[in-house]
């Protein structure tokens, strides 16, 4: 027994060095569940990413180790997640997609004073808490809800249809399109409801939303869901146009719904990645397609890059990997950081500042195409 | 008039298959008085397996699509037959004499582990059936367009489940099942083979479950490694409502079930769909504690 004891201490000293070399990062992320590939995709990009930086020597002179815990995309598996990266000694955590997953990790991070940088929860209330290390590289609800708002009035809609799936996402973003609907133009909200998440036959929805006779769908969900609502709209026979919000940003979604149905098919997000405007977003992307023969799913895992950028560029200026200094840094000294989306900047409550929501359309042959840009 | 008799053909369509599961759960609770959580992912894993042979051999193209499909599914069934079976002999048999919290606790660890299992084959993103394998033309019934395959899929769920009750019924095999579903010792006594008996139990549900599995894979298109669970517990609410382990109160409860999501969803709310059809689960429960067609549950199987 003693010897065993000896050898284990053993071992720790030996490790122990390894250790201090390391600085650990901690990625939360859906990797089962219903936005599984979301998540994987999150987990390849950090990845990659943290093999170039630790190519080039690191950061503060030590190389970056990614610890990856999995959210499955519930908020009960988040919170666990939380807990266990929390006490594995990272020095910020990347993550996640899904607002409601991310609120329910926001809490826990912000008592062991550790940095969350989300890269998919886009619910305007996350960073309304006035929590002191939450921060996120993807823009606001309210904000896209205002693009849609616009939108929808430019396009000559008048009774317009608003469906949520009851996510923190969802509602928020369903409820500041009502808002804001009203205020840019004299349309009608002629149906404001929600549907259950994960089901597969959305006909009696389907059926209660053509009764009101709108002109135009706003689905405020997500992708699943949303390929679901074209297939079934179209064997009802019913052809009103759908527009959904960035959460229906993935190729997954035409495939679900097959190209017939989801051609003519509306969403509002950032650039999608092939239309990234830097020639380092190309060629992050190239290396990326090299290592995985595929191409990044969609924004919000890019967005996941930018915020290991925005993590690794902030310890680096703090000098440090304490996370009042880094947080500190990545609020008031951070500006303009270059990143695969665009320049990155927080404002005092660690929303991004300054990006701006396109209105894309899936066009004949699947492809999402940018509307008047 | 036309609001409602769409709703009302939207409720039947999703209840046949609420229906179909739910049998799975029935006749195993029926004959071993077992909750086989696990029904769920034999029902994805018939999907699954229906989309790879899809795209294996061209059913559809040598034998028509009707034919192709029929073939189809009736692979697939018996193929989650033998993962039944052996479900069974390597998750329950071993337990059958154990208390019943073991079982549970064994079918619970069945359940996670083919869930994780079909997600490491397959992958953790949605799969895609192929569009129009079927024919699928809108048909106008009372006023109603109502899509062909909605029809179809309720009218095979129903001749299955007739299918069902016949055999149960009028055979000499259907015979030993209810008297097993009675009393096993007296069964075995009296000269039947309750091994046997659950084994074909464990035949039919899980063969069952996966034609629905491939039916939704047609219908909807889109399949993934969790959809087991929601039709799982949707299907084991219906076994509920009906009364469990009573074939014709699986059939009735799946598609009341089917039918009062659907109303709730026309008349009241969208959202609250779901807690409506729970809402009356409750409240059936509260009247008629044993489900709706529960009266002596082991003899009516």
């Amino acid at each position: 027994m003693k010897k065993v004891l000896c050898l284990a201490a053993a071992l720790c000293f030996m490790a122990a060095p390894a250790f201090a070399e390391t600085i650990r990062i901690g990625l939360m992320a859906p990797m089962t569940g219903s936005w599984a590939s979301e998540g994987q995709d999150m987990r390849d990009i950090v990845t990659l990413m943290a093999e170039e930086l630790n190519a080039k020597g690191g950061v503060l002179d030590k190389k970056v180790e990614i610890v990856v815990e999995d959210d499955a995309g519930d908020p009960r598996a988040a919170a666990l997640a939380a807990q266990r990266l929390s006490t594995r000694k990272v020095a910020a955590v990347i993550g996640t997609y899904g607002s409601s997953v991310a609120e329910a990790a926001q809490n826990i991070y912000d008592d062991y004073d550790i940095i969350q940088v989300a890269n998919g929860a886009t619910s305007n209330r996350l960073t309304e808490k006035g929590l002191n290390f939450f921060f996120r590289t993807c823009p606001r609800n309210d904000e896209q809800a205002m693009v849609a708002a616009k939108a929808l009035q430019s396009m000559g809609f008048s009774k317009i249809a608003i469906l949520h799936d009851n996510t923190s996402y969802a509602r928020g973003l369903a409820d500041d399109a009502r808002k804001f609907i009203g205020e840019v133009s004299d349309a009608k909200v002629v149906f404001f409801n929600a549907l259950t998440p994960g089901e597969r036959d959305f006909n009696t929805v389907l059926t209660r939303m053509r009764a009101s006779d709108p002109d135009v769908i706003l689905f405020t969900g997500y992708y699943p869901e949303a390929g679901l609502l074209l297939r079934q709209k179209m064997e009802m026979g019913w052809d009103v146009p759908m527009m959904g919000g960035d959460a229906t940003n993935n190729p997954d979604l035409v495939e679900i719904a097959g190209t017939q149905a989801a051609s003519g098919f509306y969403f509002l997000s950032p650039p999608v990645p092939q239309d990234l405007p830097t020639d380092e977003a190309r060629a992050f992307l190239a290396a990326f397609e090299k290592k995985y023969s595929k191409l990044p799913g969609s924004i919000w895992a890019v967005l996941a890059g930018d915020a290991f950028t925005a993590i690794v560029t902030a310890i680096e200026g703090a000098g440090s990997t304490d996370s009042k200094k880094v947080a500190e840094y990545m609020r008031t000294r951070l500006k303009d950081m270059p990143a695969l989306t665009g320049t990155i900047s927080f404002n005092s409550v660690g929303d991004r500042i300054g990006d701006v929501y396109r209105v894309y359309q899936v066009n004949a042959e699947g492809a999402f195409v940018l509307m008047n840009p | 008039m036309e609001f409602f008799l769409q709703q009302l053909f939207n409720g039947l369509a999703v209840g046949g298959i609420y229906a179909l599961v739910a049998l799975g759960y029935t006749m195993v609770y029926g004959v071993m008085k077992l909750m086989n959580f696990a029904h769920g992912e034999l029902f994805t894993m018939g999907a699954f397996l229906g989309l790879t042979l899809l795209g294996t051999f061209a059913f559809t193209e040598v034998l028509g699509p009707f034919g192709g499909v029929f073939v189809l599914i009736l692979m697939v069934m018996g193929m989650v037959a033998i993962m039944g079976v052996l479900l069974e002999r390597v998750a329950y048999r071993p337990l059958r004499n154990s208390p019943r919290l073991s079982a549970i606790v064994s079918a619970l660890g069945a359940s996670i582990f083919l869930q994780n299992a079909i997600m490491l084959m397959y992958g953790a993103r949605f799969q895609v059936y192929p569009h129009g394998i079927l024919p699928n033309t809108p048909i106008s019934v009372f006023g109603v367009d109502i899509p062909l395959l909605r029809i179809l899929l309720f009218v095979v769920s129903i001749l299955m489940m007739a299918a069902l009750y016949f055999f149960v019924q009028r055979t000499r095999i259907g015979t030993a099942i209810r008297a097993a579903a009675i009393d096993q010792d007296a069964a075995r006594l009296m000269g039947i083979n309750v091994d046997r008996v659950i084994q074909i139990v464990f035949i039919i549900g899980p063969a069952l479950g996966a034609a629905a599995g491939v039916m939704v894979g047609i219908y909807y298109g889109q399949i993934n490694f969790t959809m087991g669970w929601i039709f799982g517990l949707k299907a084991f609410t219906a076994a509920i409502i009906g009364g469990i382990g009573n074939i014709p109160g699986a059939m009735l409860g799946g598609l009341l079930l089917g039918v009062l999501e659907a109303m709730g969803a026309a008349y009241i709310s969208t959202a609250w769909k779901d807690a409506i059809a729970f809402a009356v689960l409750i409240l059936i429960l509260l009247v008629r504690p044993r489900g709706i067609l529960g009266e002596r549950v082991a003899d009516k199987l």
